[in-house]
């Protein structure tokens, strides 16, 4: 009874401090980004007003051009002089969509225009993405030995304490990974797209490993790119990579959180190591595991199917 | 070791092509309808110029330039400025935020500012976190409320007399269609009544978010429906949050069928490869087992064709003149195999008259006496000896 009522009042707890932080977030952006707004738009009012002016065109007849040219536009289709002729759904971009696809990150540069693309996409995406996130799953289980269980091992037999070499291993992890995949692609971007400052690489760096990817940078975009294709892949291995090492980083936190107690105190479920040990089993076993019948496990079939048994989307496969 | 790195690799391979086939098929898709969007958009632009002959084409694509990058940030410039609604009012800006939090990324509203930007940052490494633990507890209660449920129809369906098994596969089902009921079917009915979507259209936007991609061509709450914005996009957000939580629980689903097959597929290759490592394993023990017995038996013939060859000399060693052709000395010098099988030789035709007899089995070749043939032909002698 007790853990029941504790686990409400912590589930109530989580949803009114996400509330407040929302909001907090809200009136931030709020502040910071309307002005700009409300700047942009009297330019482009002045912008309109003087073109009409000066020219023969009617507002009407200038609305509906520029109605079309957005719509064509939203599409990743330009109607400008110097727009690059390399088309959006060649095969390198096409792959890069589908990247962008599998990982969630989903830019929204190029989108599906037909109905048969849009239909692809939802098939493609339910199947891709449970994959991709096993194979990062099963990437990150592997690289967790020699790039994490082995050093903090080192560091405790060198006589620490293991919570001191948890936090201090994660600490230079950290720092590890931020300068490879944050400072140093950042400063490459910077060079290789024309418009865009260091800081605009880092944001871009870090919006993609989130897969927040909110579209405003896309690198490889600019017309008349050299190598767009490589450049492209490139991107794409990058990403991939980027992310399998947050994985590693959300794998690494839960494990400390574990260790210093925090995911029991918060009622988080545990970092479970069993996934895919199986490999580590012989290979032809005693005949008792082929007994499970197929697609449901023993542990499934022993007590109701709980579908939140897996915490959440981003932490699926790390917990 | 070895073996985990070899199913990692291949189910990266796995991922590539699955990748590289999605590319062929988008691009086979789209790059018709790009084209023909180009031309269209073509065409018009030199229609317009056309039609205004006033206008020339750098001024054009100065204006395009500005008023693309205007609604890029989000600032729309058809129609005047009065009866526009903010895209970064309080309302806006909360959606966005969540936006940010869940990853989906939208994208259809982005931070301009510097200072924007890095709040973005620093906001996402917070919240993302934050929203995992809440997604987690969300879960976690839907689980149970759902698991009631199910408790109450798995009484019902046991007095059916059905398997175990069948009951967890039908639980599943049950739980995919009533959650596509709840999260999917009616956010796209209300989603084509307020948005004026297709159905399909629909269905690809409640996709799109709740695995979090998130293109953001088509947003909830991105056409300008001033009525409804205000309580439509936090109701809109907290579809997405119980969606989100439904959605991870089948991708996860999913993500164990895969590992039950692979896990499944791995053992039928496991047990494959023991059946023939077995077979092999017996087959080449039954090779060695044929060798020995034959290294056997010619061993043992060697064996008493020696015993035989040191009785013969021995009794017939009194008679010399049977060697008178080897004097002693050359005797004593040659230790060579050859020259002693000579001596045999010599000894077995003496013995021609016994063997006269022997030649009767015609196991004995009066003719032709060589060397190479002095062993087999010992052995044969010894063999009708006994």
């Amino acid at each position: 009874m007790h853990s029941a009522g504790r686990s409400w009042l912590l589930l109530t707890g989580f949803v009114l401090f996400y509330v407040i932080y929302l909001l907090f977030g809200a009136l931030v952006f709020s502040s910071v980004e309307r002005p700009v707004e409300d700047k942009l738009r009297r330019d482009v009012e002045a912008l309109k007003h003087e073109f009409l002016n000066q020219s023969c065109v009617n507002a009407a007849a200038l609305e509906r051009f520029l109605l079309k040219v957005l719509a064509a536009n939203k599409y990743g289709v330009s109607v400008l002089r110097n727009a690059s002729a390399a088309s959006n759904w060649d095969l390198a971009s096409s792959m890069f969509f589908a990247n962008t696809l599998v990982t969630t990150v989903g830019y929204g540069h190029t989108t599906p225009l037909s109905d048969t693309g849009k239909a692809f996409s939802i098939l493609y995406a339910l199947i891709g993405v449970p994959f991709t996130m096993l194979v990062l799953t099963a990437c990150v289980q592997r690289i967790m030995h020699p790039l994490v269980l082995a050093p903090v091992g080192l560091l405790q037999r060198r006589g620490m304490q293991p919570r001191l070499a948890t936090v201090l291993h994660f600490v230079l992890l950290l720092a590890l990974i931020v300068l490879c995949f944050f400072v140093t692609p950042a400063a490459v971007f910077s060079t290789l797209e024309p418009s865009w400052s260091f800081l605009d690489g880092i944001y871009f760096c870090f919006i993609s490993l989130c897969t927040i990817g909110l579209g405003d940078f896309v690198p490889g975009n600019q017309p008349r790119q050299k190598y767009r294709q490589l450049y492209q892949v490139s991107v794409m291995v990058y990403l991939f990579v980027g992310l399998m090492m947050m994985f590693l980083l959300l794998r690494t936190i839960h494990k400390m959180a574990d260790l210093h107690g925090l995911t029991s105190f918060l009622q988080l479920p545990r970092c479970e190591e069993s996934d895919l040990d199986d490999d580590r089993k012989p290979i032809v076993e005693d005949g008792h595991e082929a007994q499970t019948p197929p697609f449901i496990t023993e542990k499934e079939a022993s007590e109701p199917l709980e579908p939140g048994s897996q915490p959440s989307y981003n932490t699926i496969n790390t917990g | 070791m070895v073996m985990r790195w070899k199913t990692v690799s291949a189910i990266f391979f796995l991922v590539v092509v699955y990748l590289i086939i999605g590319a062929t098929v988008f691009k086979a898709l789209e790059q018709p309808e790009e084209s023909s969007q180009k031309l269209a958009i073509l065409a018009q632009k030199l229609e317009f110029l056309a039609m205004h002959a006033c206008v020339n084409s750098s001024e054009l694509e100065d204006l395009v330039k500005q008023v693309v990058s205007a609604v890029r940030a989000g600032v729309n410039p058809s129609g005047n400025a009065s009866n526009q609604t903010s895209l970064w009012d309080i309302s806006s800006s909360f959606f966005f935020a969540g936006t940010v939090i869940t990853t989906i990324g939208f994208g259809n509203i982005s931070p301009h500012t510097k200072g924007g930007r890095i709040f973005c940052i620093i906001y996402a490494l917070l919240g993302i976190p934050l929203f995992g633990f809440l997604l987690a507890g969300v879960g976690d209660q839907l689980g149970t409320i759902f698991g009631k449920g199910i408790a109450k129809v798995e009484k019902m369906i046991v007095k059916w007399k059905v398997s175990q098994t069948k009951i967890r596969v039908i639980s599943t089902l049950i739980f995919i269609l009533f959650g596509c009921l709840i999260f999917v079917a009616l956010p796209v009915v209300i989603f084509k009544q307020i948005e004026g979507w297709s159905t399909l259209e629909s269905i690809y936007f409640v996709v799109i978010t709740l695995t979090t991609i998130g293109f953001g061509d088509f947003v909830a709450g991105g056409s300008e429906n001033p009525e409804f914005l205000n309580y439509y996009k936090p109701v809109v957000l907290f579809w997405i949050l119980v969606g989100l939580a439904y959605f991870a629980a089948v991708l996860s689903m999913i993500g164990d069928w895969f590992r039950v097959i692979s896990k499944k597929t791995k053992e039928e290759v496991g047990e494959f490869r023991a059946h023939a490592a077995e077979w092999t394993a017996n087959v080449s023990a039954e090779f060695k087992e044929t060798r020995r017995r034959l290294s056997v038996d010619i061993y043992d013939k060697f064996q008493r064709a020696a015993s035989i060859k040191r009785k013969l000399s021995s009794e017939l060693g009194m008679n010399t003149a049977l060697n008178q052709e080897l004097t002693p000395g050359k005797r004593a010098m040659s230790t060579s195999l050859c020259e002693d099988r000579e001596a045999y030789s010599n000894l077995t035709l003496s013995l021609s008259p016994i063997s006269g007899g022997l030649a009767r089995n015609g196991s004995l070749y009066l003719n032709g006496l060589s060397p190479d043939y002095a062993d087999r032909r010992e052995i044969a002698i010894i063999e009708n000896l006994k």
